[in-house]
């Protein structure tokens, strides 16, 4: 991943990561191994975690902690209803963001 | 540094708190522990150094992520990334309070909000 996505990411990162979350519950790890998994290879765990620290200081997800084999217990993310509603409005203003920017691009052509 | 962070923490409970999150840095194994070292300096340094609550969750925090990395075996370069000032940033702004340039930063934005009322009127 170069340095000019690696900037357009951090822009979108909590919105990405609200819409992981809209899919089903997750604890940071998996959230990280997700992004990887899909080619976000220079994301950073801690990152992610300083992430999942903010939306959940806006309440926009609910916290479980869940007991795990090894190691200090894991917390489990789940979007609320505020999240949920916070995250309609980020597809909203992406939505807005490509349309603008395609007709950039075709303008350009 | 021990000087004003007890003026800080202040409080006995506040004391409890630090000290048990010193012991579980301690406990780190020895890449983790420097890694922790190193960005409790920075933290420390530029966060929120005049609000002993949020310090302590910050440090927590800070404690909370290098165990649970440890426990999943996340190399220290991953957890850090390749711009480690960048993650201490992003990480630091969860919390209120700071150092000079954080509040110099305020103050900028505050002056200005003041600026805009006066050009209005």
């Amino acid at each position: 991943m170069g340095k000019q996505a690696t900037e357009m990411l951090k822009g979108v990162l909590e919105g990405i990561v609200l819409a992981m979350l809209s899919v089903r519950p997750a604890y940071g790890y998996e959230i990280t191994a997700g992004l990887r998994g899909q080619g976000f290879s220079e994301i950073a765990e801690g990152t992610i975690y300083a992430l999942l620290v903010r939306i959940e200081q806006r309440h926009l997800v609910d916290v479980e902690k869940v007991p795990s084999e090894k190691g200090p217990p894991r917390k489990v993310y789940t979007l609320n209803a505020q999240g949920q509603e916070y995250l309609d409005e980020f597809w909203r203003t992406w939505s807005f963001l490509t349309e603008r920017l395609e007709e950039l691009r075709d303008g350009g052509k | 540094m021990t000087m004003w962070l007890e003026k800080i923490i202040g409080d006995l409970s506040g004391k409890k708190r630090y000290l048990e999150y010193k012991k579980r840095i301690r406990q780190l194994p020895e890449g983790y522990r420097q890694a922790g070292g190193a960005l409790e300096r920075y933290l420390l340094n530029l966060g929120p150094s005049d609000n002993g609550e949020s310090l302590l969750a910050m440090l927590e925090d800070l404690a909370d992520l290098l165990e649970q990395s440890v426990a999943a075996g996340t190399p220290i370069r991953n957890v850090v990334g390749t711009d480690p000032t960048e993650f201490a940033e992003s990480f630091m702004q969860n919390y209120g309070g700071g150092s000079w340039i954080r509040k110099e930063r305020d103050r900028l934005g505050k002056a200005i909000d003041r600026a805009e009322e006066e050009d209005q009127q």
